[in-house]
């Protein structure tokens, strides 16, 4: 009788902590699909030039404006994708943003909430400036010596990111309410994983070009691929 | 009995006293306060609070928009400032901007004020202010000086405040406001002109904890060592002279030596400055309202053939005209009137009128030094044969300028200087990289000017004669005084 309850015990425990750990990114595991988005742009690159007047052995001498980024077969880069509301857990792994040759790299960081690691790789001054209204704004300066920061990000909220020492520097941090995002590489591609199975829509965001959204079937263990194009 | 009853009467009258004050420090009745807005504030800041009153376009900075709730100056660590901090705004005003000191109203009214001006954007008051926590102080020294600058370059503040903190910083350009408005850094020589107040606390609070919507970050987090942040506030108060004293005259020395050009030679170290503050040209069209130069510091000298003037003022670039980028040339004038004699009536101070010529002595970027007559801001003649010689530098941010003439201006349109006798002088300055030319310059009213008289050499010999003869005349007396008097 002791033992049996003492099985019982174990059982619930085990089943509890799998479901609980679990919630909609594990289901998705087990039985979710993948979308592998691709995102074209018919329009022409946008790019403005600036002539730098300063740190040119860090920055160069011209400065790129990348608004609109357009690749191999229109595709456009540097636009999230997700999966429109959606919910789940926070990733584990923390996002983390570089400056480096007085730019952002990635030029877009899509991340869950939760901590966002930013660093100066150029050996020179930037303040890192955010323009928020769901999370604290920050205006911070991270100077030569100071490597590293981090930051919290606990809203859902895409927040523009600049410095002021520099002003054509410009990326984005896109805060996420799920794990179900991906951010488009030179091609326009980018892929979700472990969505959960059903009909969904997916949402494009793009600094430029603002919001695009399309309805697909996501399938447990299939990929779903679906193409979406956007429009000025 | 009746010493007891006086006493408990004085303590109640204290009491309420303390009493008003603190009410007074922790709440304003923002009802009271809106008919003082409306009043007093409405004309820039606008009756919404929104900073788009009937003056706001002429203004820079842009007066405050309250319904954001972001404020510059702050003594918190949370975004919203405390009801000291904004009592203290309206208080002293924000100097160089266009906002005044209002401690003409009753205190009462101006704690009513802000009570008024919190409600514009309530909701970022809701919390409750969590004050900065700064730094253990460091006084200042020669060692806390140097360990400052070597902060202040590893920490790059010459990025935007320049090398000698005149805010002249390459990326001085490229500055704007989180509303996109170009903002200019501050000139970190001119603590006058602080906008939150010059003290070394003040200084200290605005470097460790930015300046709200600007591009000045926190560095509290962001130098080497806590302390460095008193280190770097000692350096910046050790860049201008904290104070300044305006002239209502400029005295010219004497000097027996040739003059030199040079605007770094030895001998301008030697003569005190007289600071004169500029204004915008606000009377004709175009106008400037915001001028970039607001002061001219001078020094002159004369010996017994030429005059000179040595100009000091800060222009963040030195600009030349150039269609493509809209600058025009920088330049600078000493304006005389025509004839100096102790009862010239003097020309309009506005570069004189179709009547009455102005006599200029000026220098021009890319052209030189110069004189011409005027008159009126738009009619300027260059005089033939002038005899004026000079040479301007520029370096972080400040030219230095000499200018010298002859003093005698063989009559004509050309003043002669003698001493003893108050001549007028009027300053006007442009800087062109700010796309200030024509009538869109700083300038200042007339002033007087004084060539003090030589100092001759007699003084060298007449005491010392007049000391011998009396010495003498005293022995002398004694000689006659003691002689025996003869029968």
């Amino acid at each position: 009788m002791r033992k049996i309850f003492g099985i019982f015990v174990v059982l619930t425990l085990v089943a509890g902590t799998v479901l609980f750990a679990g919630g909609p990114a594990r289901v998705g595991a087990q039985g979710g699909g993948t979308i592998e988005a691709t995102v074209t742009y018919a329009g022409a690159p946008v790019v403005e030039k600036l002539k730098v007047n300063k740190d040119t052995e860090k920055c160069g001498t011209e400065a790129l404006i990348e608004k609109v980024v357009v690749g191999a077969g229109k595709g456009l880069a540097n636009a999230v994708v997700s999966v429109a509301g959606a919910k789940g857990p926070s990733t584990a792994k923390k996002a983390s943003v570089d400056q480096k040759g007085c730019k952002f790299t990635p030029h877009v960081v899509a991340m869950t909430a939760g901590e966002l690691e930013i660093k100066n790789s150029d050996d020179i001054l930037h303040n890192v400036h955010t323009y928020s209204t769901a999370n604290p704004s920050i205006n911070k300066a991270q100077p030569k010596f100071k490597k590293t920061m981090t930051e919290k990000f606990e809203k859902p909220e895409i927040i523009k990111l600049t410095c002021d020492v520099h002003s054509w520097m410009l990326g984005w941090i896109a805060v996420m309410p799920h794990p179900f995002f991906g951010v488009t590489d030179g091609n326009g591609a980018a892929k979700i994983e472990n969505v959960p199975p059903g009909k969904q829509t997916v949402e494009v965001w793009h600094e430029t070009l603002g919001k695009a959204t399309k309805e697909v079937e996501v399938k447990a263990g299939q990929t779903t691929k679906v193409a979406i194009e956007m429009k000025k | 009995m009746r010493a007891g009853a006086f006493g408990s009467i004085v303590l109640a009258i204290i009491g309420l006293l303390l009493h008003a004050g603190t009410a007074g420090a922790q709440g304003g009745d923002a009802a009271a306060g809106k008919s003082v807005y409306e009043k007093k504030c409405a004309l820039c800041h606008g009756d919404k609070g929104d900073g788009k009153g009937a003056a706001a376009d002429l203004l820079v900075p842009k007066p405050r928009d309250f319904t954001t709730g972001v404020y510059k100056i702050r003594t918190t660590a949370s975004k919203a400032p405390t009801d000291q901090d904004l009592f203290k705004i309206i208080t002293d005003g924000m100097p160089g901007t266009s906002m005044p000191p209002w401690a003409v109203l009753p205190e009462r009214d101006r704690w009513n004020l802000v009570a008024y001006i919190k409600t514009f954007a309530a909701e970022k008051f809701k919390e409750a202010p969590k004050k900065l926590e700064l730094p253990k102080e460091v006084a200042s020294s020669p060692e806390s000086l140097k360990r400052g600058k070597e902060m202040f370059e590893a920490i790059e503040c010459h990025k935007c405040h320049g090398t000698d903190g005149r805010a002249d910083g390459p990326s001085r350009p490229e500055l704007k406001d989180e509303w996109g408005t170009p903002i200019a850094p501050a000139n970190l020589t001119k603590a006058w002109t602080f906008r939150g107040g010059a003290s070394r606390t003040d200084v200290a609070t605005r470097l460790a904890n930015g300046i709200l919507g600007t591009p000045m970050p926190t560095f509290l987090d962001s130098v080497e060592k806590p302390e460095d942040i008193w280190h770097v506030t000692n350096y910046v108060l050790s860049l201008g002279p904290g104070t300044v004293k305006y002239a209502t005259l400029v005295t010219v020395t004497a000097v027996s030596d040739a003059i030199p050009d040079d605007p770094n030679a030895e001998l301008w170290k030697t003569i005190a400055p007289s600071h004169i503050p500029l204004m915008g040209q606000v009377i004709v069209d175009p106008r400037n309202f915001n001028p970039s130069i607001d002061m001219v510091s001078v020094r002159a000298v004369y010996n017994d053939k030429e005059i000179a003037f040595h100009l000091t003022w800060d222009d963040p670039t030195q600009s030349v005209e150039d269609a493509a980028k809209k600058t025009f040339a920088d330049a600078i004038s000493l304006q005389f009137p025509p004839k100096i004699t102790a009862d010239t009536e003097r020309p309009y101070f506005l570069m004189g009128d179709a009547s009455d010529a102005a006599y200029l002595l000026r220098w021009v970027g890319g052209t030189g030094v110069g004189e011409a007559t005027a008159n009126g801001p738009t009619k300027i003649a260059p005089i033939a044969g002038g005899e004026a010689t000079g040479k301007a530098v520029w370096a972080n941010g400040q030219y230095r300028l000499v200018m010298r003439r002859p003093l005698d201006g063989k009559a004509g349109t050309r003043p002669t200087f003698q001493p003893a006798v108050f001549a007028s002088v009027a300053f006007q300055a442009w800087d062109g990289g700010a796309g200030e030319t024509g009538t869109k310059m700083s300038l200042t009213s007339w002033y007087y000017l004084r060539l003090e008289e030589p100092q001759s050499n007699r003084r060298f010999v007449l005491p010392p004669l007049v000391a011998v003869l009396t010495l003498a005349a005293m022995v002398l007396v004694v000689r006659v005084a003691s002689r025996p008097r003869a029968k």
